[in-house]
């Protein structure tokens, strides 16, 4: 019985736009087909290897890893002639020559090596090969014929130099260039293959005659691309849009559908068919390529290192002996945090060393501390995330500021002996700066010791469709609109889609004849585009590095392993995740504008001071500061971290926070499985008094009390197991882990029972236990989490409640949130800060504070003083209004639409400036900004300019005058060549001579006439606040909504400050702008749309339920300024939505009521709708009953583009800017 | 030199392969196969269904003593024989 055929030379999914199989695929096949051995050569690198092993371990399999690399194209003798074309780049098949690399069993360090060199030579994301580069990472030679066994073996196909010299018939070149790869490369191997193509069989059979010739082994391989013949349709688009043309016989790879995973059988065909039905040439050939899969066969446990046991640990480099460092850090520590004589810290300790020590992980924990130090040291602000805030030991090295023991925190979530697995430690920095980090980190230890993570971009619908329509030819402005008429949904969804959801049937895209295009986009699904950096994984290692793992360049030229976070831990990479923040990033901004306007330091870190601060204004932030809780209680929490979202905002108003214990419940509840598996109505009427809190057993009680016995946590979980089993908190958090699935459910219940009732619990104690388990054991929240993000969001809380100009400031030059600048700028208002217009002598480069007035002191009431009021009436008395009085916002220079960051840094270098021209001479902005300036206001100050209120104004200067008069200025300074810069002859100190260093220059005479003022109208408030829309995208002189005013009145439109007065049940009207759209996953299964609107009173909270949204939904996504009827839903004291029954584009009712007047408007809006179509598609059900739309949120959203006027989530469709 | 020809023909197969075909009322032998090979067609110019692929073969064949070659083409999606090709 013959061994099974192995394939040497197979393509994956992981060669990005090539090839159309998963690993696990292709294993799978192999599998059927009988074969022991597989190889996974993608191209270019080694991003499948992991995954290859992984699935090869699992199907009793053998892997072989190689990879296919390009040849650098020797230099060229060709200049280019001036006037002469160059020469059309090559498409494929005529594209660069490849060679195929594969590693001997134990050469997976060498091929790493390599692949790493390849991207290091040439142009980044170009890797490239020279014979030479290959013979340096070769490895010795070996009188067995394919080198040494830790070394590389070469096959030269059809594709490579050698292989296209036989094919173009240039044999004595052949012979050569042979010759040549023998003599740099010890392991070197013809490799055969025929697809059947054109003139595949003439070339094969030469090659092995060339083989035969030069003594030289020959193998067979197929150059696998796909899984099944049918594919080769994916692959030929992708073949197209890898290359950008469309498809054409011409740019495709192949012409044939052949390059699938044969089997035996048919692989036994192409030899005979290469040796013309020569027996013994095929028995050779076979036998030969069988030898060499079983000399490059690998062990995967080799690169599985995780698997291994003891884990194979790849430990970072921390100049010495990591546990005695380790055990004086945390002493020290201990002393620092004022914990030297507690008891219970000491116990906990010791358990946490205890286990990072057996794991062998102190080197770890010493080097993640050493970088946050660095980060403090940078004036970074860092903050640890996740399970790491349950670790005292973090809390003591410094690496996390909260105290696990203040909350209970268990460091069996982080860290524990059942975990497989590595810890992961997460920290936050300010968004703006996390590059500083990097190079920081880079710099400190080295690019052969660290390096990136990566990540691959996959296709989603919007990019499938955008590929395959490219390729099929169609115009590209009628694939943009084809695509972004999709939600960012997969791209498997497409057709689905457009059957389900009423905006795409709307559309009509289902009958345009794009099924075929539809069809393959979806076959696209999930496979890899594009590799990218991961935002913020970071590997710490030592020098051996790279011999783990290959690494290439990334965009921003720091190195990047080519493993993703996954891959990253089954090799056995210790990891840190450096998330760049943007709400670290705006605080830090507002504490270094609260310093610069009132000379005030926030140390927002510390609730309190020891006294010894010798600065004269300091200000700390305890964490009960109760005007702070006032202000959340009120849900005005819009521009806060994690809790501005309307459902939020309905969830703090109901559940009342007034402690940060509050705020950890809060952010643990907000998810869809707590939202929908019911758990926050129990939850807020106990924590109300209005029902008691069930406990299934008294000693359960501890665990329980603080979330008034439901359960929320998963340290709760862990501790409800604990105690009724009686076992440690290790052995609790794997059962935990096994609650997900219904099967793990049942494995779970028939371990956890028989325990708890030889733990001594009665059998019906036991099953109330149970119960809670099941229900809820999956749902839980990592309290570390929660309490890691409290503090943060308690953070941004009180700087809005204490320093609102300030806090607006830092949320809007770094958008931390989900709401457009102009939501923050209306909440802003309705604050109390004034929003000033754009100053060409005030402005700055970013958003600034500036004060009104004398400084109003005593901001912050400590807590201790005076008994404390109810605190439902405290809230009710809360006035939003008040918190910014006193303070202004300034719009600055970046907010201009279109200018550039040099042309800001000289507008603001320049100030102050004395009229336009001196503007025009110092600054030098472009036209197009200058006449953008004018328009929103900048220069009114100066010239005492006041439109709005009449048009027409003989005699005084108005914009239009200096817009016009912006022309005259640019026409002046374009004539004539200058070397210097401009001087205007009318305006400016009048200079003796030219300047010294400019070049003499004649001025052309009589050019710039001066415009009389008064002559062009002046601008009226609808046009100041349409161009303030257009070019800042906000509507800073008068809010929009304000325009149609009389029209709200006529129909007798509700105002949202009047809202909380309604009765509940009460169908009114409502109108605003929209701010937001958010379709998240809710309890029935059904797609819901949250709307929220502005009315410039406050936000007015919507929801489409499926049955209106057959009438409703295009309107909702496409619209920006609505009208909508609807029903009034009170949720709370202070909590009122909306049931939306219909809706309007505000718009297109003014318009009616121009034309038609108000009575048509009136019939308009009182119509009863008929009932349309609801939305479509499956719901995904899970075992516990919680059915989830497939159309709501999922996933990671493509980025938006800039100068959006409304948020829109993921589910949403239509275009993203009005 | 080969002429371009195009004509249907009636093929008999073994093994996958032609062994005789009748072009022009004359019943032709196959010696030998000289060289095969396939070209997929180009599926996102035709409508509905698969395709398929062309099979081409370049084969040495004789009516009866004079030998020559001749290259046959086989077509999946119409199931129909060619006759491309011939030289003398």
């Amino acid at each position: 019985m013959a061994a099974p055929f192995p394939h040497l030379h197979v393509s994956s999914a992981y060669s990005m736009r090539y090839g159309t199989a998963f690993p696990e695929a292709l294993v799978g096949r192999a599998l059927e087909h009988g074969m022991d051995i597989l190889a996974l050569t993608d191209r270019d690198g080694l991003y499948g290897a992991v995954k290859h092993a992984h699935a090869c371990a699992e199907a009793g399999i053998a892997p072989v890893l190689g990879v296919d690399l390009a040849l650098a194209v020797p230099a060229s003798a060709f200049t280019p002639v001036p006037g002469m074309r160059p020469p059309r780049p090559r498409t494929a098949p005529k594209q660069e020559d490849r060679v195929t690399v594969l590693a001997r069993g134990r050469g997976w360090s060498r091929l790493a090596r390599l692949v790493t060199a390849a991207h290091h030579a040439g142009e980044r994301g170009a890797p490239q090969v020279t014979r030479e580069l290959v013979g340096e990472w070769a490895g010795a030679a070996d009188p067995r014929g394919f080198g040494a066994d830790d070394g590389l073996v070469v096959l030269l196909g059809p594709r490579s130099d050698v292989g296209r010299a036989v094919a173009e018939r240039r044999d004595e070149h052949a012979r050569t260039l042979l010759g040549l790869w023998r003599a740099a490369v010890p392991g070197v191997v013809v490799e055969l293959v025929d697809q059947y193509g054109f003139r595949d069989a003439t070339t094969a059979v030469r090659m092995l005659g060339l083989a035969e010739s030069m003594g030289v082994p020959a193998v067979l391989t197929n150059a696998v691309r796909y899984l099944d013949p049918a594919d080769h349709q994916v692959g030929d688009v992708l073949d197209a849009a890898r290359q950008l043309v469309p498809l054409h016989p011409r740019h495709l790879d192949r012409t044939t559908s052949h390059a699938y995973l044969k089997g035996g059988k048919e692989m036994a065909q192409v030899a005979a068919k290469v040796c013309a039905g020569d027996g013994e040439r095929v028995a050779r050939l076979l036998a030969t390529t069988r030898r060499l899969a079983e000399a490059c066969a690998m062990n995967p446990l080799d690169l599985l290192a995780l698997r291994n046991s003891p884990p194979a640990l790849h430990l970072p480099e921390v100049g010495g002996d990591p546990v005695p460092m380790l055990r004086g850090r945390v002493e020290d520590g201990l002393a620092r945090r004022g914990l030297g004589r507690s008891a219970e810290a000491r116990r906990r300790l010791a358990d946490e060393m205890a286990i990072i020590e057996r794991k062998r992980l102190s080197g770890y924990f010493i080097a993640v501390a050493g970088i946050t130090d660095m980060i403090r040291g940078m004036g970074i602000r860092c903050a640890v995330r996740g399970s790491g805030a349950g670790s005292l030991v973090n809390y003591l090295i410094g690496i996390g500021e909260v105290n696990p023991l203040d909350h209970g925190l268990l460091m069996e979530r982080f860290l524990s002996e059942g975990r497989v697995g590595l810890p992961d430690i997460d920290v936050d920095v300010e968004s703006a700066r996390r590059l500083d980090c990097y190079r920081a980190i880079f710099d400190r230890y080295g690019e052969s010791q660290v390096a990136c993570v990566s990540m691959m971009e996959t296709y989603r619908a919007r990019s499938a469709i955008r590929d395959v329509a490219g390729a099929m030819g169609l115009p590209p402005h009628e694939i943009d609109a084809i695509a972004k008429a999709f939600p960012h949904i997969r791209a498997r969804q497409i057709t689905a889609s457009l059957h389900d959801l009423p905006e795409l049937r709307e559309s009509r895209l289902g009958e345009a004849g794009l099924d075929r295009v539809f069809r393959l986009a979806e076959r696209l699904d999930g496979l890899p585009r594009h590799i990218a950096l991961h935002p913020c994984g970071v590997l710490v290692g030592n020098a051996g590095l790279r011999d783990r793992t290959p690494v290439e360049r990334s965009l921003l030229e720091f190195p990047m392993s080519q493993f993703d976070k996954d891959d990253v831990e089954e090799a056995g990479l210790l990891k840190l995740d450096v998330l760049g923040v943007r709400m670290q990033s705006a605080m830090a901004y507002a504490l270094s504008e609260i310093e610069r306007v009132d000379g005030v330091v926030v140390e927002l870190d510390r609730q309190s001071g020891d006294g010894s601060d010798a600065r004269p204004e300091v200000q700390y932030v305890p964490h009960d500061d109760q005007d702070t809780y006032d202000m959340i209680c009120a849900s005005r929490t819009l521009g806060c971290f994690q809790i501005e979202s309307p459902g939020q905002r309905e969830l703090v108003a109901k559940l009342e926070p007034r402690k940060i214990h509050d705020l950890i419940v809060d952010i643990s509840l907000f998810r869809p499985g707590p939202v929908n598996s019911d758990m926050v109505t129990p939850y807020l009427e106990a924590r109300h008094g209005w029902r008691k809190p069930y406990y299934p057993h008294e000693r359960l009680r501890e665990a329980l009390k603080e979330t008034h016995g439901v359960v929320v946590f998963h340290e709760q979980v862990l501790k409800i197991i604990s105690v009724m089993t009686g076992r440690d908190l290790s052995f609790a958090e794997k059962l935990r882990r096994t609650l997900d699935t219904p099967e793990g459910r049942d494995r779970v219940r028939r371990t956890f029972v028989p325990l708890a009732r030889a733990n001594g619990f009665d059998d019906a104690a036991v099953e109330r236990a149970w119960k809670v388990l099941d229900a809820f054991g999956a749902f839980g929240f990592c309290k570390a989490h929660a309490a890691a993000f409290a503090l943060p969001t308690y953070q941004s809380a009180w700087l809005k409640r204490h320093h609102a100009a300030a806090f607006f400031a830092g949320v809007l030059t770094h958008e931390p949130g989900m709401y457009p600048p102009r939501v923050i700028i209306d909440e802003a208002r309705q604050c109390g800060v004034k929003i000033l217009p754009l100053d060409i002598n005030k402005s700055g480069r970013h958003w600034q504070v500036e004060r009104l007035g004398p400084r109003v002191r005593v901001r912050v009431r400590p807590s201790e003083l005076g008994p404390a009021a109810d605190p439902r009436r405290r809230a009710d008395d809360f006035r939003i209004s008040e918190i910014g009085k006193g303070y202004a916002l300034r719009v600055p220079f970046s907010a201009i639409k279109g200018v550039s960051e040099a042309e800001v840094d000289r507008m603001v270098a320049g100030q102050p400036y004395t009229s336009m021209a001196d503007f025009w001479d110092r600054a030098r902005p472009s036209r197009p900004t200058l006449e953008r300036i004018v328009q929103v206001g900048g220069l009114d100050a100066l010239h005492d300019l006041h439109p709005g209120g009449p048009r027409w104004r003989p005699g005084e200067l108005t914009r239009r005058d200096l817009v016009a008069r912006v022309g005259e200025l640019d026409r002046a300074s374009a004539a004539g060549v200058r070397t210097g810069p401009r001087r205007s002859r009318h305006h400016g100190p009048r200079a003796a001579g030219p300047p010294p260093g400019t070049a003499a220059v004649q001025l052309p005479l009589g050019f710039s006439e001066h415009l009389p003022p008064g002559e062009l109208p002046e601008m009226t408030e609808t046009e100041m606040v349409e161009a303030e829309l257009e070019i800042l995208g906000i509507d800073v002189s008068r809010h929009v909504i304000s325009f149609y005013d009389e029209l709200l009145d006529e129909l007798g439109v509700v105002r949202s400050k009047d809202l909380l007065r309604r009765r509940n049940g009460q169908e009114i009207l409502v109108a605003g702008v929209k701010v937001a759209t958010q379709t998240p996953a809710v309890r029935s299964g059904q797609r819901v749309i949250f709307t929220t609107l502005d009315d410039s009173t406050g936000p007015i909270d919507l929801t489409f339920f499926e049955s209106v949204q057959g009438r409703c939904a295009s309107t909702v996504f496409g619209s920006w300024l609505l009208l909508a009827k609807g029903v009034v839903r009170r949720t709370g004291t202070r909590a009122v939505s909306l049931r939306a029954v219909d809706c309007w584009n505000l718009a297109d009712l003014a318009a009616l009521r121009r034309s038609r007047g108000i009575e048509e408007v009136r019939a308009l809006v009182a119509r009863t709708p008929e009932e349309s179509e609801a939305v479509g598609g499956r719901a995904i059900e899970y075992a516990n009953g919680f059915r989830l739309s497939p159309y709501a949120d999922l996933g990671p959203a493509v980025t938006t583009p800039p100068g959006r006027l409304w948020h829109a989530s993921p589910g949403s469709s239509g275009p993203t800017a009005a | 030199m080969s002429r371009l020809y195009g004509d249907p023909i009636e093929v008999w197969t073994r093994d996958g392969e032609p062994a005789q075909f009748v072009w022009r009322d004359r019943l032709y032998l196959v010696r030998r196969v000289l060289d095969s090979w396939v070209v997929a067609r180009e599926w996102w110019k035709t409508g509905e269904g698969d395709p398929g692929e062309r099979r081409f073969w370049r084969v040495e064949a004789s009516p009866g003593r004079e030998v020559g070659s001749y290259e046959l083409r086989y077509d999946t999606a119409g199931n129909g024989w060619l006759l491309m090709r011939a030289w003398d």
